[in-house]
């Protein structure tokens, strides 16, 4: 039996993409789609779609730019790049997402032990 | 911060729409394709490629409507789409778009006339630096309550006051210029040095006077203004420093004030606004005699300081003077200081504010039918509604609807407004008492405009509000299956009520435009004491170097009398220092006091000295109740006579006989002298119609003095004949002198009623456009109501109900809510016509014949309005109606 597949938890889609454009450099959108299920090993169902609106809020909160480029197959495809301000959001809120976790664990692992 | 780039970005997405969508399509193409590319290269049919795309992509059209929603700005986008559906529904409709329109763009023209009024008049400070800090003291001596000071007064004030940075005066004269050209009399500004300085209007070219350049021996020097700057110097600037001849000296010319600058002084202050010149006093003022009171005071106050508390300071300064000087001892002199601001609009201010809450009435009444209208138009599109709401329209939306809908309706309304309110200007300042001259920038500003669109959104509202909540109860099945629009009784509680407001607002609107006319007619009858019908009016003034012996002037105008009265048509010609109703020069006035009058009875009653040579009475058709007026032998004599009014014979002299008894009066120098009395006539209005300010004195010309006077000339001959003859007289005696000031006695005493008829002929428009719009109110109500209730009508005649009952029938409903509008309105008008009453004369707040006269008005436009409809209803045919739809 396949693994269950987790939906993308409310807030985090900004995060992934966030690392997801750090790790990669310049990406466009069908690059981020295929690396973020690519890591994720398709434990995680995206609809590919729901990365643009996603992509959009980003750029208007002026963490990532986008330039038009052509791909490696001579596509013509929109890159996302991280900005000065976006990496300084990105260290933000993974430390925030670090401490949140880690707060989970701690509550979860406590209950189990009780 | 991270809003406003967020909000930037979608205020370029909203500007920017389509390119953003091209970009969209091109960008989710590339990644479908390279989805596609990659399933064919694991062995996919293109085919089967194509569909696995998809499905991994998900909903391509979700995905953009999400990203749309997300980019641009959805609520300016969906009320940019509320405002085409508007503007499409209300172009199906023109006729009532058009009525709407119409409607409000008379109400919001009338409120932005007479806004921009009580704009420039009330709200907008006067046209000096900091002219918050200016403030008028005034003397209070016995019953005078706005008196002018004298010199050691104002010295004191000067030197004592702290919370005053600094006092001036000013005293309204006339000179003559002469020299090049014409000669030419001009409005002149007697003033301290430092008074233009304290209004802080700096001039355009020169400079302000200086210290040394006032009291006596100083050089002579003088400020004129750009007006006579223009007209006699040909606005050249190397006048500046050159000598002309005033009164016969010469003088310096040392400056010129800027355009439009004028002196803004309350009414009845003698201090007219548009002077022509200004030159420094040449008497030494802290000496001058302390009864002889000419100087109207202004002076700035120090920052933060109120005017309660120069008010303080001036009666401990005021004490110090009454301590000081005996002459101010009894009555004692107390100050009285006032913002100039609130000063100068003290008589005008009842006025615009009457003005400006009738107009708001105007505009109830006109939103009140708009709101019919809209009304009316809202149960048409009952099914519309109910269609939508089955729709998935949530109720906000369907308000959100109707509200853009009004206030599109009421913003038409606005633009229209600016431009009829345009006209209604033109009218108001053609119109405008002089008050209001004072001003002299009446005009439509962006606050104005601000403020006929806040009205315009403010007003959209409410009757943007009234059909949402008119379709508040809608239940969708029944009006969706029940298209037939029938009468509901909801809809005709509402039609009263509109009517009853209506009539209401309209009746006090007629209330107090009728209060206004009564008082206009009032004013009317009131005799002035005098005849002012065909008397023509001039003056002359004799103050240059060549009469400075007092028989020359004498010798003058006795001459120019003789002369005049020769001249064909003239009945009487007479000459009088002061003509009633004429506020461009001081007003001599003083005590008066019979002789022997026991000391503590001396200074109680004022009377107004007026100089006159014989002929004055006759030339105005004053009527003498006892004695005579002076005559030429008096005149070569020199004797000292004078001739009183009633009012202080009745005063000195309670039920005894005045004529022959010694009355103690002020000369022309402001010296006190004894004189018979020879004559008493009526009282004369010199100053208001409606109030008695001051009785009068006149004195014989030779015992007092003056420079300028003004000749009457009772004549049944045109006055354009007439002009050149009196020139050529003038010129014959004396080329130099200039006539000025040439009026018909008419002019002034409608200058007088100019106030009362300005507020009288708008409230009257008002009142008119309030009846009409009640009228079409009215009729609108009631003619749709008829035709909602179509199919009532039909059954009651196919069962048999004649025309006439039919008629009757809608007569008694419409008539009653106009009966209850006249009671609500009746109410209404109690309790709001005493805020009119300083405006009143000879008539009630509460005058019966204008309430009568004002139910009767109104009821009968009301059934008038009716009468259409009703025989609409007669003539219902019960087989259409019953088919109806």
């Amino acid at each position: 039996m396949a693994p269950p597949r987790g939906e993308v938890l409310q807030g985090t889609l900004d995060l992934i993409v966030l690392k997801t454009i750090e790790a990669l450099g310049p990406l466009h959108g069908y690059g981020i789609a295929q690396r973020i299920q690519q890591v994720s090993e398709d434990l995680l169902h995206l609809n590919q779609g729901t990365l643009y609106p996603a992509l959009l809020r980003l750029e208007q909160r002026g963490w990532i730019s986008s330039k038009w480029g052509s791909s490696e197959n001579n596509r013509k495809a929109k890159y996302y790049a991280l900005t000065r301000t976006g990496r300084k959001q990105l260290l933000a809120e993974t430390e925030s997402w670090e401490r949140m976790t880690a707060l989970m664990t701690r509550l979860l692992g406590g209950a189990e032990g009780a | 911060m991270k809003w406003l780039r967020t909000f930037t970005s979608r205020l370029i997405g909203f500007f920017r729409k389509q390119q953003i969508e091209r970009d969209l399509d091109s960008e989710v193409q590339s990644h479908l394709d390279m989805l596609i590319a990659e399933n064919i290269w694991r062995g996919m049919t293109p085919e089967a490629a194509r569909h696995a795309a998809k499905r991994e992509f998900g909903g391509v059209e979700l995905t953009k409507e999400e990203y749309r929603e997300q980019r641009g700005l959805p609520l300016l986008d969906g009320w940019l789409q509320d405002v085409r559906f508007a503007v499409r529904m209300l172009g199906k409709r023109p006729g009532l778009t058009f009525a709407s329109v119409l409607t409000l763009a008379i109400g919001m023209g009338a409120n932005t006339a007479i806004f921009t009024a009580v704009h420039s008049v009330l709200l907008h400070s006067l046209p000096f630096p900091k002219a918050d800090r200016l403030a008028i003291v005034w003397s209070v001596l016995g019953t005078e309550g706005r008196a002018p000071a004298s010199g050691p007064e104002l010295e004191t004030l000067r030197q004592r006051s702290r919370l005053f940075e600094d006092l001036g005066a000013i005293w309204a004269q006339s000179g003559a210029l002469t020299g090049e050209g014409e000669p030419e009399q001009v409005r002149l500004g007697m003033v301290t040095a430092n008074f233009l300085g304290i209004l802080g209007t700096n001039p355009q070219l020169g400079r302000l006077f200086e210290k040394v350049e006032q009291g006596s021996g100083a050089p002579r020097v003088m400020i004129i203004s750009d007006g006579l700057w223009h007209r006699r110097f040909g606005a050249d600037r190397r006048w500046i420093g050159q000598t002309v001849r005033l009164n016969g000296q010469s003088v310096t010319i040392i400056g010129v004030m800027p355009p439009g600058f004028r002196i803004i002084f309350p009414e009845g202050s003698s201090v007219p606004p548009e002077m022509d010149a200004y030159v420094p006093f040449r008497s030494n003022l802290a000496s001058s005699p302390a009864d002889q009171s000419y100087l109207r005071v202004i002076g700035r106050l120090r920052d933060g300081v109120t005017i309660a508390q120069a008010q303080q300071e001036m009666d401990t300064l005021a004490g110090q003077i009454r301590a000081e000087y005996n002459t101010f001892a009894d009555p004692p002199l107390t100050l009285q200081v006032v913002s100039l601001q609130g000063d100068v609009v003290r008589n005008i201010r009842p006025a615009l504010l009457a003005l400006f809450g009738g107009a708001g009435l105007v505009l109830l009444i006109a939103c009140v039918n708009v709101a019919n209208l809209l009304l009316a138009r809202a149960n048409e599109r009952t099914l519309e509604m109910a269609l939508r709401t089955a729709l998935g329209a949530g109720r906000g939306r369907l308000i959100r609807q109707l509200l853009t809908e009004s206030v599109l309706v009421s913003c038409c309304g606005a633009v229209a407004a600016l431009s009829f309110g345009w006209f209604a200007l033109r009218l108001v300042l053609a119109m405008q008492p002089k008050e209001m001259e004072r001003f002299s920038a009446i005009q439509m500003n962006p606050p104005v405009f601000a403020f006929t669109f806040a009205v315009a959104i403010v007003a959209g509202v409410p009757f943007g509000l009234a059909p949402a909540f008119g379709t508040r109860k809608l239940d969708l099945t029944r009006s969706l299956k029940d298209s037939r629009q029938t009468g509901t009784k909801n809809g005709r509680r509402q039609g009263n009520l509109l009517v009853i407001s209506e009539v209401a607002l309209g009746f006090v609107l007629l209330i107090g435009a009728g209060l206004m006319l009564r008082t206009f007619v009032r004013l009317l009858q009131v005799n002035p004491g005098f005849d002012a019908t065909h008397v023509l009016t001039f003056r002359v003034s004799v103050a240059s170097a060549k009469y400075h012996t007092d028989d020359a002037a004498v010798q003058f105008f006795r001459k120019l009398k003789e002369n005049l009265s020769q001249l064909p048509g003239v009945e009487a010609a007479g000459v009088i220092s002061h003509l009633p109703f004429d506020d461009t020069l001081p007003n001599w006035y003083g005590f008066y006091w019979r002789e022997g009058a026991s000391k503590h009875e001396q200074n109680t009653a004022m009377a107004d000295f007026r100089s006159s040579l014989p002929g004055y009475f006759k030339s105005m058709g004053v009527t003498f109740v006892s004695g005579r007026d002076f005559d030429d032998h008096d005149v070569a004599e020199n004797l000292h006579l004078a001739v009183i009014d009633d009012t202080v014979a009745q005063e000195a002299w309670p039920r005894q006989e005045a004529l022959g008894k010694l009355i103690n009066i002020e000369n022309g120098n402001f010296v006190r002298d004894t004189a018979q009395v020879i004559g008493v006539v009526k009282h004369l209005q010199y100053h208001t119609l409606t109030n008695q300010v001051r009785a009068q004195i006149y004195l014989l010309y030779p015992q007092a003095i003056r420079a300028h006077m003004a000749v009457t000339l009772k004549s049944s001959a045109n006055a354009q004949m007439l002009l050149p003859l009196i020139r050529q007289q003038v010129a014959a005696l004396d080329k130099d002198l200039p006539i000025y000031h040439v009026q018909p006695m008419t002019d002034y005493v409608e200058s007088a009623r100019r106030q009362t008829r300005f507020v009288t002929l708008l409230a009257g428009i008002m009142g008119g456009i309030a009846l009409l719009l009640a009228c079409t109110g009215i009729y609108a109500v009631t003619m749709y109501s008829v035709l909602q209730r179509m199919r009532e009508i039909g059954v009651r005649t196919a069962l048999g109900a004649a025309p006439r009952q039919l008629f009757a029938l809608v007569l008694r409903q419409s008539m009653l809510p106009i009966a209850l509008g006249l009671l609500a309105g009746l109410v209404l008008s109690l309790l709001l016509t005493p805020l009119l009453s300083s405006l009143l004369f000879g008539v009630r707040p509460t005058d019966i014949p204008t309430f009568g006269v004002g139910a009767l008005i109104l009821s009968t436009a009301g059934l008038i309005a009716c009468l259409l409809p009703a025989r609409r209803a007669t003539r219902v045919d019960p087989m259409i109606a019953l088919r109806y739809e």
